[in-house]
């Protein structure tokens, strides 16, 4: 027999008999022409003259002689380009890219068995189901479905939609939710916090017909909407303050593009501008500052160069990221797939990749100077500014002390005038090994301390089209390939196989040729200029008949109101997204978005007024319900959800009263836990500062949106509960459960803190146990204690206040010195260093041990309502 | 063999009722529903292939050890010692490897060990007796010589970051055997490598696959414990107030799971603090084995990883199905004596002592060790300082790296390299198909273990790739 080692499932052991080419070519040689090949050689493409559609293309070949000689896999170009048995290697881009062996093998097989091409393979390019394509087709907004209402469930014209898919699932819709439990709901999903007492009893007591309307308009209005939404916003773009990898470096001033965001919620900017500042804004709009902000959003991924990387590739790295982001976050498509080969399941052909990656390909990174408008904070920036130049001074004294030394052992060695013009480096030669770390290790430092202090400088992290010098971006490693007027001229190829090394075609900018061959929309006029390609690109992406744009966006609107998008899967809108439940819904919510003035408030009352959003998470038959509809796909009943790590910790912080109300500006350092902080962690060839918790209650405690965003080290309490990891995009935050959040919540020191600062709340605001037990409740649940709460609850603070009273709390001990060690790249041992202390200045939390019994016992309270399932979970 | 799975589930009324840490009845109701919400996610489970390893310690070891210093030794270089190294030029090229260059030969002595005499550096005094249970593989090339991405591209086959970590895909293909403990455990040496906690995330997996790290000094996990101020008692009094808050609230929301899942969660944080503190206990060890790790040296490198892989061999006896030991330092671009060579002094008594160990409980059968890097080191060098200065930069195209246990060969050499080890030139694989390879040797499929992210059925290996046959005995 002979040797056969296609995969089992493909092709039966025995081997080729008449058919079998057929069979190989359709189960693997026809796929992997379509994947491999056809993007260069057919499909528009005929690089070399060869076309392989078809099999006349294939045997007359191209430039290079025949590709498939039937019958004889030794001859033709093919067989030995897949082989990698000659000069030409594909498809390109080496090793990595070379096809299975069992591929090749099937190749050769098919060959020699006469290269029989099944038939239509030419035709495979457009042929799409139509189901696949419903979000390239122009929106249909059709009326609301006529329903009799005779229940009053009908607030606005989504009730129709939603009620018509009951009535045809068979599914009858629960009843309201109670008023305290929509009070609840509606904060959290507009605030990212619980209702406060006050606010409660307001509404509790509002007995007009319009009392929940006003409470959506209050909070639409409340500059915590912002803070809440942009948050969503931040996880779909990825932000981050410092830039990954190695260095993990910080992105200078990357806060103001996250202040922009939250400005730009909290005024309901409309969205088509939105998409144009944040794409464009520089061509768009030079002259106005939000808009200069806004193109922080292109620079949102982790990206570094080093002397390590290769420049051509790292700038690639960026061009790559910047097509994928834009695709993913605006268009709902994940256009990655289309780097290497024509998108398996979409109407994305690789060239098409490619032109819209061309758009980009002008675009320079840019340190725009800009100053801080009256309404970006500036007023802690003398303090901040402060703490580096001392930071930075106090390193700079320790380096002289080993520079000195270093200078006067160079100057015995080779002279006085060699040791005066020599560098750091070069000193640190002619210093002990120990020392030489040390100065190794202060110089990363003082580069990372200076890289932290333009946090306050008036610059943003933006773009410019084409390379402008004064604003020059681009680390020194990397400049002399990046700065070579690339952008200028810039020619976008198609890269075979999405390898730099592997240019073929050249293409001009572009957009999706789909969305033109299947909506109203004509295809994108980008021009091929330095500056005016983003603007088109932009204009194009929010152009109302844009079918992918407002469609994408309302459903991400439903998706963080309802726990689901219309269609599951807000960032792939293609043939493997889940397809929408409620089509009709989608479409008429988009057009109202763009009749709207794209207002995103708009389309947050046309579905909070909505009936099917103030629905009981309860049904009245859960049994039966959950049978037909188990995921609740149809919104007979309210899905709880579990609160989002952010909601959780600014909760707690809120419940306390600890919450800090200052907004925007540089990123703050919340209490994070001391063995995470102390951690010692690699910065490249050496170690970063320890991290440090603001020292001011005030700034540590701000809502965790102003925290500071370092990629290499995240909260581990948001991570716990699955925070969004800033180096992907994140359409939906998951909810699993695991143990490490019941550490985080139940054994983390912030609880712990924020339970005794919220004892001392109660204390101070009433004026018995139980009373001050049923502020605590009111706090936490928005709801006094059943009379069975309330009696467990004095009988646990009565055993507790036993408890303490006989275990009083050690004072806080003295703060450990943080040792980091680091292995030397040069000798491979391992030295030591003192790093600074946590805790510098430090206004300190309050402390079990300055806390009466009763206090504490409270805090015990305290600390079990932080961790009950009422305070995590909105219903 | 020997295997400590006793540990593993407690009966659920024996915990509740014994443990003294229990929310009593509600937490039995809470557990039941629970476990129907998470059923299966780490449940231990059948893989695609009968396969002997069924765990996995992974030794990685960051920096880019050198192959031509440590098992792949090139005598040529001798030859050509202090020649200048020419090659070709490209805009592909980082700034590091620019410049005039020259060939270095290596300042270490050879030895010859095991039944084929497989060349290898002598300062591996301990590891070489265990040369015939262990399979070089010579082939193997990276593709980036950036730490952060190269160390991305190893542990979670995608250079950028961001996609789960081996040890994620394998739990959450295999699951794991003891429910009390983490699945996937890292244990990093004293700085968190370059990329960070990257290197061990579980990307766009559900977070009960993440990786988790133990540390050597306080709470093994972050925040197991409660402040020192909270004793015992008082914890057990909260949980219990706790409890009963819980229950309450669970009778007025009859219909949902996730509530039960979620006081299940805290029982089974309970469970792991109550099971880790004997796990990580190496003074219950017999002072042989503790001896044979090398935790009484002198060499405090030795002590340290001595006692992680000691601890792997404690995971994966309690049933933790994947272990990533990390042990950094090996970017050594000048001194290499001195560098590579204190390196090898502080991996060679524990990582032979975890092979020994492993083998004569029986554990190696059904444990695949590894040990790589995220990629080689070059046969020249940009001079720097003097003659003394001898180093080695990145390189991808060939790299170090071997394995042993499961169904891996054993006592063998696979591929080879070329005469100066700047390149590998036969059996030559991408990091992915040794991706899949791994996966295979664990019983896992790579094109099935997949995950729908980001638009399509995601896998290790990314796209798919091919089999390493010859890497499967």
């Amino acid at each position: 027999m002979r040797n056969c080692l296609l995969p089992a499932a493909l092709l039966p052991l025995t081997c080729l008999a008449a058919g079998a080419g057929e069979d190989l070519f359709r189960e693997i040689v026809q796929p992997t022409l379509k994947q491999q090949c056809l993007g260069c050689h057919g499909e528009g493409n005929t690089f070399a003259e060869l076309d392989l559609r078809t099999r006349d293309g294939a045997l007359k070949g191209g430039l290079r002689g025949a590709a498939v000689v039937a019958g004889d896999p030794g001859s033709g170009t093919l067989i030995a380009a897949l082989e990698h048995a000659g000069e030409l290697k594909m498809p390109p881009g080496g090793d990595e890219k070379k096809l299975p062996a069992d591929t090749v093998r099937a190749f050769r097989e098919w060959v020699a068995a006469g290269a029989a091409y099944g038939p239509a393979a030419s035709e495979a390019a457009w042929d799409y189901a139509e189901e696949d394509l419903w979000a390239f087709r122009p929106l249909q907004k059709t009326a609301p479905p006529e329903i009799a209402d005779t229940e009053m469930k009908i607030r606005t014209p989504v009730d129709r939609f939603i009620l018509e898919k009951l009535a045809e699932k068979n599914l009858p819709p629960g009843p309201r939710a109670d008023k305290l439990t929509l009070l609840r709901r509606v904060t959290f999903d507009l605030t990212g916090l619980p209702p406060t007492p006050q606010e409660v009893r307001e509404f509790l007591d509002d007995t007009d017909a319009g009392a929940y309307k006003k409470v959506v308009e209050r909070l639409l209005a409340s500059p915590r909407y912002g803070e809440r939404w942009g948050r969503h916003w931040l996880d779909v773009t990825r932000y981050a303050d410092t830039s990954g990898y190695s260095n993990d470096f910080e992105r200078p001033t990357a806060w103001r593009y996250r202040d922009y965001v939250i400005r730009s919620f909290n005024a309901d900017k409309p969205y088509d501008r939105f998409i144009l500042e944040q794409i464009a804004g520089d061509e768009i709009f030079p002259d106005d500052p939000e808009a200069i902000l806004a193109t922080g959003f292109l620079r949102t991924g982790p990206w570094e160069h080093t002397g390590m990387a290769v420049a051509a590739v790292t700038r690639q790295l960026f061009l790559d990221d910047v097509t994928h982001h834009v695709g993913q976050t605006f268009l709902g498509l994940t256009l990655g797939c289309a780097r290497c080969h024509d998108h398996k399941f979409d109407p994305i052909p690789t060239k098409d990749y490619y032109r819209m990656q061309a758009v980009f390909a002008s675009t320079a990174f840019a340190r725009r100077p800009l100053d801080f408008q009256p309404y970006e904070p500036t007023a802690g920036f003398a303090a901040g500014e402060k703490y580096y130049s001392d930071t930075i001074a106090d390193l700079d004294r320790r380096m002289d002390l080993l520079h000195e030394r270093g200078r006067v052992r160079l100057a015995a060695a080779k002279g006085e005038e060699a040791a005066a013009k020599a560098a750091s480096g070069a000193l640190q030669r002619y210093l002990d090994k120990e020392e030489g770390e040390t100065l190794k290790l202060l110089r990363k430092q003082k580069t990372l301390h200076q890289g932290s202090a333009q946090r306050f400088n008036p610059i943003a992290t933006a773009v410019s089209s084409g390379l402008v010098k004064a604003w020059n971006d681009i680390p020194s490693g990397a400049n002399s390939y990046m700065q070579k007027g690339d952008y200028a001229n810039a020619q976008t190829h198609v890269l075979v196989g999405g390898d730099l090394q592997a240019p073929s075609d050249p293409v001009s900018p572009g957009a999706l040729e789909a969305v033109a061959r299947y909506s109203a929309l004509p295809a994108a006029d980008i021009p091929q200029t330095v500056s005016g390609r983003r603007r088109a690109l932009a204009e194009w992406v929010a152009d109302p008949r844009n079918p992918l744009t407002a469609r994408v966006m309302v459903n991400r609107i439903w998706q963080y109101h309802f726990g689901r998008g219309i269609a599951a899967n807000p960032n792939n809108f293609g043939k493997m997204g889940k397809k929408p439940t409620h089509p009709q819904l989608l479409d008429w919510l988009a057009a109202f978005f763009v009749e709207q003035g794209w207002s995103v408030k708009a389309v947050h009352r046309v579905i909070l007024l909505s009936e099917a959003y103030r629905r009981s998470a309860e049904h009245p038959t859960p049994a039966a319900l959950q049978q037909t509809d188990p995921e609740n796909l149809y919104l007979a009943r309210f899905s709880p959800r579990r609160l989002e790590a952010e909601e959780i910790r600014d909760s707690m912080l809120a419940v306390a009263g600890e919450l800090s109300d200052s907004t925007g500006g540089p990123g703050t350092y919340p209490q994070i836990n001391s063995d995470a902080a102390r951690q010692p962690r690699h910065a490249q060839g050496s170690l970063r500062p320890a991290y440090q918790p603001a020292p001011k209650r005030r700034d540590r405690n701000r809502r965790s949106i102003y925290s500071f965003q370092q990629r290499s080290l995240l909260d581990p309490m948001i991570e716990a509960f699955n925070g969004a990891n800033p180096d992907l995009t994140c359409e939906r935050r998951e909810s699993s459960t695991v143990p490490t959040q019941a550490f985080a919540l139940l054994n983390g020191e912030q609880s712990h803190d924020m339970a005794l600062i919220m004892a001392q709340r109660v204390e101070a605001e009433a004026d018995s146990p139980a009373r001050r037990i049923a502020r605590a409740f009111k706090l936490a649940y928005g709801r006094s204690p059943a009379d069975d709460e309330l009696a467990l609850a004095l009988d646990h603070y009565a055993k507790m206040c036993e408890h303490h009273a006989a275990h009083p709390a050690r004072p806080r001990g003295e703060e450990p010195t943080i040792v980091a060690m680091i292995t030397s790249e040069l000798t491979g041992e391992k030295y030591q260093f003192a790093q600074p202390r946590l805790k510098v200045d430090y206004e300190h939390n309050p402390h079990p041990s300055e806390a009466t019994p009763e206090t504490r016992a409270l805090a015990d309270i305290a600390l079990a309502l932080f961790n009950s399932n009422e305070f995590v979970y909105v219903y | 063999m020997q295997r400590k799975v006793h540990t593993a589930q407690p009966s659920r009324r024996e915990f509740l009722y014994h443990s003294g840490m229990g929310l009593g009845a509600l937490a039995l109701t809470a557990m039941l529903h629970g476990e129907k919400a998470r059923a299966g996610v780490l449940a231990p489970k059948q893989g695609h292939y009968r396969a002997k390893a069924k765990n996995c310690i992974f030794l990685l070891m960051e920096g880019g050890p050198s192959h031509i210093d440590t098992f792949d030794p090139k005598h040529k270089l001798i030859d050509l010692h202090m020649t200048e190294f020419v090659k070709e030029r490209t805009k592909f090229e980082a700034s590091m490897n620019t410049g005039r260059r020259y060939f270095v030969r290596s300042p270490f002595a050879f030895q010859r060990a095991g039944k084929l005499g497989i060349e290898i550096n002598k300062k591996f005094r301990h590891f070489a007796d265990c040369v015939d249970d262990v399979c070089f593989y010579r082939g193997l090339q990276a593709t980036s010589v950036n730490h952060p991405t190269a160390l991305y591209h190893l542990n979670t086959g995608n250079r950028f970051g961001g996609d789960p970590a081996m040890g994620s895909w394998v739990t959450y293909g295999l699951g794991t055997e003891n429910q009390n403990l983490p699945g996937f455990v890292v244990l990093p040496d004293l700085a968190y490598p370059q990329g960070g906690a990257g290197n061990w995330s579980n990307g766009f997996l559900p977070a009960y696959f993440q990786g988790t790290p133990l540390r050597s000094q306080g709470a093994p996990v972050l925040d197991m414990n409660p402040p020192e101020y909270v004793d015992r008692e008082q914890q057990r009094a909260n949980l219990d107030f706790l409890g009963e808050l819980n229950r309450r609230h669970m009778e007025r929301r009859p219909a949902h799971d996730e509530l039960a899942a979620r006081i299940e969660s805290y029982e089974l944080a309970f469970r792991m603090q109550a099971e880790m503190p004997e796990a990580i206990d190496l003074d219950a060890e017999p002072e042989a084995t503790r001896e044979l790790y090398g935790l009484n040296s002198e060499n405090a490198d030795v002590v340290s990883l001595g006692r992680r892989c000691l601890l792997a061999r404690r995971l994966v006896e309690r049933g933790v199905r994947f272990v990533q030991v990390m042990a950094s330092g090996w970017d050594s671009h000048d001194y290499i004596e001195k560098a590579h060579g204190s390196r090898m002094d502080a991996v060679d008594q524990p990582i032979a002592a975890l092979l020994k160990d492993l083998k004569r409980s029986g554990l190696l059968e059904e444990t695949l060790v590894v040990w790589a890097g995220e990629f080689g080191r070059s046969p020249d060098n940009g001079i720097r300082g003097v003659d003394k200065a001898w180093g080695r930069d990145h390189n991808a195209p060939a790299m170090a790296f071997w394995m042993a246990g499961g169904d891996a060969p054993r006592g063998k050499i696979v591929g080879a390299t070329d005469e100066t080890g700047r390149t590998a030139v036969e059996t030559v694989h991408p990091i992915k198909n040794l991706h899949i390879t791994l996966l295979r040797l664990l019983g896992l499929d790579d094109a099935k273990l997949t995950y729908f992210a980001q638009g399509r059925d995601k896998q290790l290996s990314q796209t798919g790739g091919e089999l390493i046959r010859e890497l499967v005995a």
